[in-house]
C-alpha cells in the first residue's frame, strides 16, 4: 500500500554533531567567564565579591545561550541574542551586588528574552515559548508553587525547627527578583523548555521528563549558593524533583513555559523566606 | 469525587497529627485509603494527584525523622513508606485506565460492528467508524483507508479535513506521535489505521489501537463480503431480470412471427387455392385462365420466395451459412434489371442509379447480390410509402479498397436510433404507424446481413427517423 511506504522523516535532532561543539563552545565560554570571576575575587580581594556576580551572571547566561543552541540546533542566528541576554544578566548581577536596589535590572531579563524571541516565533515554540493552550494552566502553575512553598515552610518551621520570619523587604525583594530573572527563567527556558522539549520529541513524556529533571538537580547539586548540610541537600533535591516533574507535565499539557517558570519563581520565592 | 479523596487525604493528616499518632506505621497505611479511592474514580491522574498530596503530608513527619536518624535503614524505610501512597496510586489508577480502555474498547467495537452493518455507503460507514475509533482510543486524528481493488480505494477521516499526506515533524511546542497500523484479516492487507495524538500515545493506547486494528480487520473484510455478496445478488438480479426479458422479447418475437407468418403464406395460399379453383370448377375462357395461371405462377414464386427466405434463415442461424457460388458477377446489369423491375412495379416512387467509372470486377453468388439488392429495394419502398426518392449507387469502397461497395438510399420513414442495433436481428419489425400494414416476416435485414457476412463482407446503416434510410454493403472483389 502506498501509504504504507511514505518516507518517514523522523523527528530527530538536526546535527548533532555541530550541535554538540556549540554547547562546549558555550560552556567554555560561560565556565571560561566564571574562572575569571573567582580569579579576579580571589586576586585583587574585591569587598563586594563582583567576581562572584560576574560568574553567577556567566552561569546563567551560558544556560539561556544553550537553551538558544538547542531551540536552534544549530542553525546561525542564536548568537546575538545569546550575547545581548548574557550582557544584560552579567550587568544585573554585578549591579545587584553593588546594592539591593540594583536587582531590579533582573526584572529586565524576561523582557529582553522575550524581545529576542519574538523574531524567531516559530522555532522557539518548539520549547515552549508560547502562551498555554489553556488559561486555568496558569492558574494551576501557580497553585502548584504555591502548596510547594508552604509545604517547604511547613516542613521547615513546624518539623525540622527552622526560624520562619520575614526577611529584611529589600534583600528579600532582591533575591525573588533574582529568580524571577535568572534562577527560574534559565531553569525553565534550558530544562523545561529546550532540553526536556527536545528529549520529548524523541522518547514519550516520563523519560524525557526524569532526564531533564536529573540534570535540573545535578546543575543544583553544584550550586554553591546552596547550603552544604545533608538534610538540606536532600530537601532541595526532594523540592527540586516535585518542581522539576511537576513543570515538565505543566508544560506538556499546556504546551507553555510560563506555568512551570510560575510555580519555581513562587515556590522560591516561599524558599526565600527560610532562607534569606 | 477526587476533591473528596484529597479533602480526605488532608482529614487524615489532620487527624493524625491532632492525635500524635503521624509516625505510626501502621497508622501511615491509612493513607491508602484515599488514594486508592482517587485511583479508582479518575485512574492514573486521581492515583498520582492524591498518592502526591499523600506523600508531602507524610514527608512533614518523615523529614524530622530522617534528620534525627540520620542516613540508615529506619530512615529508608521512611523514604519507601513516603514513596507508597504515590507509587500504588499510579499502578491501580493505569491498571483502572487500562480496564476502562478495554470496556471502551469493547463498547467501541460493538458500535463499529453497528455501524459497517448500516445500509448507508461504505464512505459514510467509514466516517462513521474512524469517528468512533478516535473517540475509543482518545487521540486527535483518525484516518481509515481501505483499497477496495484495482488500485481503488476509499478513504475516512475524523476530523473530516485530516489528510496525512507525508510523516514529517511536527513545529509546535507539543511533539505530535502518529501510529499507521496496516488492516489485515490473515488474507492480506485490506487497508490502513493510522492514528495521530499530539503528545504521547501511551502503551495502553497502543495496545487497544493494534486490538481494534485486528478487529477493524475482520469487520471491514466481514463488511466488504458483505457488500461483495450484496452486489453479487443485484448483479445476479439484474442478469436474471434481463434474460427473463429477454425471454418475453423473443415470445413476443416468436407470436409476432407466427401471426405474421401465417398471415403471408396464407395469402399466396389462398389466391393459389382460389384461381386453382376457379380454373377445375369453371369454364374460364382461355385468355382469363392465362391470366388467373400468370397469379397462381406469381402467387407461388411469392410463396417459394417466403419459404426460400426461411430456409436461409434457418441455415445462417445454424451456422451452416448459405452455398455460395462465386462467379464474377456484373454488378451493373443486377442493380439496372432490378430497378427497371421495380420501377414499372411502383410508379409512385422516383428510382435514381449510378454506378462509378472504376466499378471494380466483383466475385460473388449472382443470386445472392442479387437478393440482397432486392431486399434492400423492398425495404425501401415498403418503408417510404408515401412515395419519394430511392437512390442506388456502386463503386469502389474509398475506405477499403479491397472491397465492391453498393448503398441504397430512400426518403422514407427512418429508423429511431434505439432502433438500429435490433433491425438485423430476425423477425425483428420496428413498429411504425406509417409501415404497419406493410407486409413482411422481419426476414430481410437479417437475410442480407447473413448473405454479406457469407460473402466476407459487411452491411452498415444511417437512419434519421423522418428523413430516411442508407445501407451500404461492401463485399469483398
Amino acid at each position: 500500500m502506498s501509504l504504507l511506504i511514505h518516507r518517514f522523516v523522523s523527528d530527530r535532532v538536526a546535527r548533532p554533531s555541530a550541535i554538540g561543539w556549540q554547547l562546549l563552545l558555550v560552556a567554555a565560554a560561560a565556565g571560561g567567564l566564571s574562572g575569571v570571576g573567582f580569579a579576579v575575587d580571589s586576586a585583587v580581594g574585591i569587598e563586594r565579591k563582583l567576581g562572584h556576580a560576574l560568574a553567577s551572571g556567566a552561569v546563567h547566561a551560558g544556560f539561556l545561550a544553550m537553551g538558544w543552541v538547542l531551540a536552534f540546533q544549530a542553525r546561525a542566528g542564536w548568537s546575538g541574542p545569546a550575547l545581548r541576554e548574557t550582557s544584560a544578566l552579567i550587568v544585573a548581577s554585578v549591579v545587584s551586588r553593588l546594592s539591593p536596589a540594583g536587582a531590579i535590572a533582573y526584572l529586565f531579563i524576561p523582557l529582553v528574552v522575550a524581545r529576542d524571541a519574538a523574531g524567531w516565533p516559530t522555532r522557539l515554540e518548539r520549547i515552549g515559548w508560547r502562551w498555554p493552550r489553556e488559561g486555568r494552566a496558569t492558574l494551576i502553575g501557580a497553585a502548584s508553587g504555591v502548596c510547594l512553598g508552604l509545604h517547604l515552610l511547613f516542613a521547615a518551621s513546624l518539623m525540622l525547627g527552622y526560624h520562619v520570619e520575614m526577611p529584611e523587604a529589600r534583600r528579600y525583594l532582591a533575591a525573588v527578583a533574582y529568580d524571577i530573572g535568572a534562577n527560574a527563567l534559565t531553569a525553565e527556558w534550558l530544562f523545561r523548555g529546550a532540553i526536556f522539549s527536545a528529549l520529548w520529541r524523541r522518547w514519550s513524556f516520563w523519560p524525557a521528563a526524569v532526564a531533564s529533571t536529573a540534570l535540573s538537580l545535578i546543575r543544583y547539586l553544584f550550586d554553591p549558593a546552596l547550603p552544604q548540610t545533608a538534610e538540606l541537600i536532600a530537601g532541595a533535591m526532594f523540592y527540586t524533583l516535585l518542581l522539576g516533574l511537576g513543570s515538565c507535565a505543566l508544560r506538556a499539557w499546556s504546551g507553555s513555559l510560563l506555568p512551570g517558570y510560575l510555580a519555581t519563581v513562587l515556590f522560591f520565592a516561599a524558599y526565600r523566606v527560610l532562607l534569606v | 469525587m477526587i476533591y473528596a479523596a484529597l479533602g480526605l487525604v488532608a482529614l487524615i493528616a489532620v487527624a493524625m497529627r491532632a492525635a500524635g499518632v503521624e509516625q505510626m506505621p501502621a497508622l501511615q497505611n491509612l493513607y491508602l485509603i484515599p488514594v486508592l479511592w482517587a485511583a479508582f474514580a479518575r485512574g492514573t491522574l486521581g492515583g498520582i494527584l492524591a498518592g502526591l498530596e499523600a506523600g508531602l503530608v507524610q514527608s512533614l513527619s518523615i523529614f524530622p525523622f530522617i534528620e534525627r536518624v540520620g542516613l540508615s535503614w529506619p530512615a529508608l524505610g521512611g523514604v519507601l513508606s513516603l514513596s507508597t501512597p504515590f507509587s500504588l496510586g499510579l499502578m491501580v489508577g493505569r491498571l483502572v485506565d487500562r480496564s476502562r480502555g478495554r470496556d471502551a474498547q469493547l463498547d467501541a467495537l460493538l458500535s463499529i460492528q453497528r455501524s459497517l452493518a448500516d445500509s448507508a455507503s461504505l464512505a459514510d460507514r467509514l466516517n462513521a467508524v474512524a469517528e468512533l475509533t478516535r473517540a475509543a482510543l482518545g487521540v486527535d486524528r483518525v484516518r481509515l483507508v481501505l483499497e477496495t481493488g484495482h488500485d481503488a480505494s476509499v478513504a475516512a477521516s475524523a476530523p473530516t479535513n485530516f489528510r496525512p499526506a507525508e510523516l514529517t515533524p511536527s513545529a509546535g511546542a507539543t511533539p505530535c506521535r502518529r501510529l499507521v497500523l496496516g488492516l489485515d484479516a490473515g488474507q492480506g492487507p485490506v487497508g490502513a489505521l493510522i492514528i495521530e495524538r499530539d503528545g504521547d500515545i501511551s502503551a495502553t493506547t497502543r495496545g487497544l489501537a493494534n486490538a481494534l486494528a485486528l478487529h477493524l480487520s475482520l469487520a471491514l473484510e466481514n463488511a466488504r463480503l458483505t457488500e461483495r455478496q450484496r452486489h453479487f445478488a443485484q448483479e445476479l438480479e439484474e442478469k436474471v431480470a434481463g434474460a427473463t426479458r429477454r425471454l418475453r422479447e423473443l415470445d413476443q418475437a416468436k407470436n409476432e412471427f407466427l401471426s405474421v407468418a401465417s398471415h403471408e403464406l396464407r395469402t399466396p395460399l389462398t389466391a393459389l387455392q382460389g384461381f386453382s379453383e376457379l380454373l377445375l370448377t369453371r369454364d374460364v375462357p382461355p385468355d382469363r385462365a392465362r391470366r388467373y395461371l400468370g397469379h397462381l405462377q406469381t402467387e407461388s414464386q411469392r410463396l417459394g420466395r417466403i419459404v426460400g427466405d426461411l430456409l436461409d434463415l434457418s441455415r445462417i442461424e445454424s451456422g451452416r451459412g448459405p452455398t455460395l457460388q462465386r462467379v464474377s458477377v456484373d454488378l451493373c446489369a443486377i442493380i439496372e434489371a432490378n430497378i427497371e423491375i421495380f420501377a414499372s412495379q411502383h410508379p409512385r416512387h422516383q428510382f435514381e442509379w449510378k454506378v462509378g467509372t472504376t466499378l471494380p470486377p466483383l466475385c460473388a453468388d449472382r443470386d445472392a447480390v442479387d437478393r440482397i439488392l432486392k431486399n434492400l429495394l423492398s425495404n425501401a419502398i415498403k418503408y417510404s410509402p408515401r412515395g419519394g426518392r430511392v437512390r442506388v449507387e456502386a463503386g469502389s469502397a474509398t475506405d477499403r479498397p479491397e472491397m465492391v461497395e453498393f448503398t441504397v438510399e430512400d426518403d422514407g420513414v427512418g429508423i429511431p436510433a434505439d432502433a438500429l442495433p435490433r433491425i438485423f436481428d430476425p423477425y425483428v419489425r420496428i413498429a411504425n404507424p406509417e409501415t404497419a400494414a406493410a407486409p413482411g416476416l422481419g426476414l430481410g435485414l437479417s437475410l442480407v446481413r447473413g448473405l454479406a457476412h457469407a460473402h466476407g463482407g459487411s452491411v452498415e446503416v444511417e437512419s434519421l427517423p423522418g428523413k430516411g434510410s442508407r445501407f451500404r454493403v461492401l463485399l469483398p472483389r
